[in-house]
């Protein structure tokens, strides 16, 4: 069907009675002492007036949190004689959707079902959540300097695996959008927003592509397997400063941590994001630690997002979303370290870093 | 000495690096190198003089280096740090805190102009305070007058508009702890957010844990924060930490006299020493 | 004890006492029979500058409405300089947490000798009357356990 710009905040109005709609807006707060604004692009519930951005750069944090929250209750209990009680908390009956997911993202969610769904384990907490939301991608249109998802085989025009995939028509600058169902949830949620159609409209657009290139071995992920004690670790590790920044706002990383807060003789058990970054990651009760130094680490992170999930679910983590570049307190770039080790001698014994796209020019 | 541009500092980081470099005093020195964004650049350790050509010196280094004095605590060979003012402050912060040692460290001391980074604007200390060898011509140190203009004008908002301001930056905290990592005064072998399983600290990044956390990491570093703005720098989803920070130094300002740390390795910190004639308000 | 919103609600006070001067001064008051609030809950610390700010935090997060500390007069530390510090932190800790929206009320300190036992009495009904207008603390109590019994009754607390 054919959506025009001017009538989205009507279409999600009629989507937001039957469901609770997320789409990228802008979250302010103000600082009265200076007047100054503070602005902020993300997901947020969708309520009549609230201003939606579907253009400009992607959000600071991707839309992962409503499929799996940072902080997630799993159960209650209570240590009370014949009052005592285990009582398991799943999550709301709430219908979700999910309005102007870009592919790289929709892509994560991809992984991320990969994850918890299947080798023999469904997570019970993120299936309900999961199966409750209808997923409405939008085609990209402004990538940010640091998007390089085509690099990494995903095309910023498409997304297969969303209910509903929604491109410009026509031109960049087109006026309504071409909006195809590509399940039953897709098309059920075209139907109660037919009434808007406008029948007419050009072809979907095509032809975003990302602004940063990158070069990448076909086979990396088996080149960096036989990598593990490389010289390039100790170079391109060494300015981590070792937060969490990068794996929190990684649209893939899905470690969580088990914890429980205990008020009394009550309290309840809940899981939260972890990262692989932090120094108790994998820290074992007696104080061992297997991955001691930000080097381990950070090498650990890199080969998961680009060789150990290949290894395990045949597809690399990384997105090319490019947050954790965007955001990183140290600048590091993981666009950078794919390229070094494309270009890197996997038998070197010693390793000499070059400036970040020298090694492209020479290529 | 005529003012230098950044191309004859730059040299002159290369040249002094390499020097040091050579002797084989120093493992590494620590400056900054160029990413592939024209406006960015970051943390790089040249380990051999070649590799100090990748030092870069422009108004985009704007990361700290000195704490990463702080990977090998007890190194064979000196450590080598490229080091603007603040950079310096650090380093004192550091040795004080009996986290490093003088003799450990080789400091290519910088003088700095100020960076692409908001807090530049209330820098008080442009010259570094301790060095090997100076880059530059020392300028005079003034404290700005802006200081604590904000803390002053936060300070007159209601107690439930303060706690509200508060509350929803607390709800945007991720909770990755760049603030603590990069922090200088952050320096305890192990943080006491890291011992979670003792209790201080849960792990969930809601608003009792990051409130918990934001309380606890302003008045830990409070009386020992030397104003870099690396906390307020780094973090993700811009939470303006300094004014946490900034809060404590103006008190110890008001109620025990003019304050700053960081300016030499000897000094005391306001919560580490005191005065009988100290203002009393618990009678 | 149960936090209720009905009149009969009480506060619940922790009172950081040390050993060598506010403790004492309440085992007098107790040896006097001297009547003080019962929300109050004594703990005995070697020093008033044994007390970390961080348990104050703690102690407020974990649901208590108001924190009490309690130390020797400057110049009568058992350990001579104690006091000294304690009285610089918790200066500071009081503005922090105003500045941070909390009450200020809601911690407090006071040096209360071994002989005051009259003065530890009146301090802790003061305190105790000053929280208990203030009502319950829900400035600490966090998100996630919103579901327990505890929490849904300390909502629509005035502070």
């Amino acid at each position: 069907m054919i959506l025009a710009k001017k009538d989205i905040p009507k279409a999600l109005e009629i989507l937001s009675k039957e469901a609770a709609v997320y789409a990228p807006s802008i979250r302010k707060i103000e600082d009265r002492t200076t007047g100054v604004i503070q602005e902020e692009k993300i997901f947020l519930p969708f309520e009549e007036g609230t201003e939606i951005i579907l253009d400009g750069p992607n959000t600071v944090k991707p839309p992962k949190d409503l499929l799996f929250p940072n902080v997630e209750k799993m159960y209650q209990y209570k240590a009370a004689g014949e009052d005592s009680y285990i009582r398991e908390i799943l999550p709301e009956d709430e219908k979700k959707i999910l309005f102007g997911i870009r592919p790289c993202d929709m892509r994560s969610i991809e992984s991320m079902d990969k994850v918890f769904f299947t080798k023999t384990y469904v997570d019970s907490y993120y299936a309900k959540r999961r199966d409750q939301v209808t997923i409405v991608a939008i085609g990209c249109l402004q990538p940010e300097r640091t998007c390089f998802c085509d690099s990494m085989g995903i095309d910023p025009n498409q997304a297969p695996q969303a209910d509903v995939m929604m491109n410009v028509a026509g031109e960049p600058e087109g006026e309504s959008y071409v909006l195809q169902a590509q399940t039953e949830k897709g098309k059920a949620l075209l139907d109660a927003i037919s009434s808007l159609d406008q029948q007419e409209g050009a072809e979907p657009y095509q032809g975003t592509v990302c602004s940063l290139k990158i070069r990448k071995a076909e086979d990396l992920d088996k080149k960096l397997a036989g990598m593990f004690d490389h010289p390039i670790w100790d170079k391109v590790t060494k300015g981590c400063i070792g937060c969490g920044t990068c794996t929190f706002l990684c649209p893939t990383c899905y470690c969580f941590d088990i914890d429980n807060e205990n008020y009394g003789n009550e309290g309840c058990k809940y899981r939260c994001w972890d990262s692989c970054m932090f120094s108790d990651y994998t820290r074992m009760a007696g104080g061992a630690n297997p991955r001691p130094t930000k080097k381990e680490r950070l090498r650990n992170r890199y080969m998961h997002k680009l060789s150990y999930f290949n290894e395990r679910y045949g597809e690399t983590l990384c997105v090319g979303c490019g947050r954790c570049i965007a955001s990183c307190p140290s600048h590091l770039d993981i666009s950078e370290f794919i390229e070094k080790a494309t270009a890197a001698d996997p038998d070197a014994v010693s390793y000499t870093d070059v400036p970040a796209g020298t090694d492209r020019k020479e290529a | 000495m005529a003012e230098l541009s950044e191309a004859m500092v730059q040299d002159l980081i290369r040249a002094e690096a390499k020097k040091a470099l050579q002797t084989g005093e120093v493992s590494c020195v620590i400056g900054w190198t160029a990413t592939r964004f024209e406006d960015r650049t970051k943390p790089y350790f040249a380990q051999t003089p070649e590799e100090c050509d990748m030092l870069i010196w422009n108004r985009y280094c704007i990361n700290g280096t000195a704490k990463f004095a702080l990977d090998d605590r007890y190194p064979d060979k000196k450590f080598g740090i490229i080091a603007r003012g603040c950079d310096t402050r650090a380093i004192n912060r550091m040795i004080h805190d009996k986290q490093l040692k003088r003799e450990n460290l080789y400091i290519i001391g910088v003088v700095c102009d100020g960076k692409e980074n908001p807090v530049c604007r209330q820098c008080a200390h442009k010259t570094p305070l301790v060095c090997d060898v100076m880059i530059g011509e020392p300028v005079q140190d003034v404290i700005p007058e802006s200081r604590f203009q904000e803390i002053e004008a936060f300070e007159k908002l209601s107690p439930d508009e303060r706690y509200a301001y508060w509350a929803k930056q607390y709800d945007k905290c991720i909770h990755c702890y760049a603030c603590r990592n990069a922090c200088p005064a952050c320096n305890c072998i192990e943080c006491y957010a890291d011992q979670y399983r003792v209790g201080w600290q849960g792990k969930a990044a809601d608003r009792e844990q990051n409130q918990i956390y934001g309380l606890t990491r302003a008045y830990h570093v409070g009386d020992r924060c030397i104003e870099c703005g690396e906390c307020e720098r780094v973090c993700p989803m811009h939470l303006p930490i300094m004014r946490q920070t900034r809060k404590m130094l103006k008190d110890i300002n008001d109620l025990f006299g003019p304050y700053e740390c960081g300016l030499s390795e000897e000094e005391t910190t306001a919560l580490g020493e005191f005065k009988t004639a100290d203002p009393d308000e618990f009678m | 004890m149960s936090i209720k919103k009905d009149n009969n609600w009480e506060p619940r006070i922790l009172a950081f006492c040390c050993n060598w001067c506010t403790y004492t001064g309440a085992d007098l008051a107790g040896l006097n029979r001297m009547k003080y609030p019962e929300n109050v809950r004594v703990i005995r610390v070697p020093c008033s500058s044994k007390v970390n700010p961080q348990f104050v935090l703690r102690a407020f997060q974990k649901g208590a409405d108001g924190v009490l500390v309690c130390g020797c007069h400057p110049g009568d530390c058992h350990y001579s300089t104690g006091n000294y510090f304690t009285r610089r932190r918790f200066m500071l800790l009081q503005r922090l947490l105003e500045y941070n929206g909390i009450d200020p009320k809601r911690f407090q300190a006071k040096w209360i000798s071994g002989s005051e036992a009259a003065k530890f009495r009146d301090t802790v009904a003061e305190v105790s009357a000053q929280i208990k207008a203030l009502g319950p603390n829900n400035k600490f109590v966090g998100a996630h356990y919103d579901n327990t019994v505890m929490e849904k009754e300390a909502e629509g607390g005035k502070d």
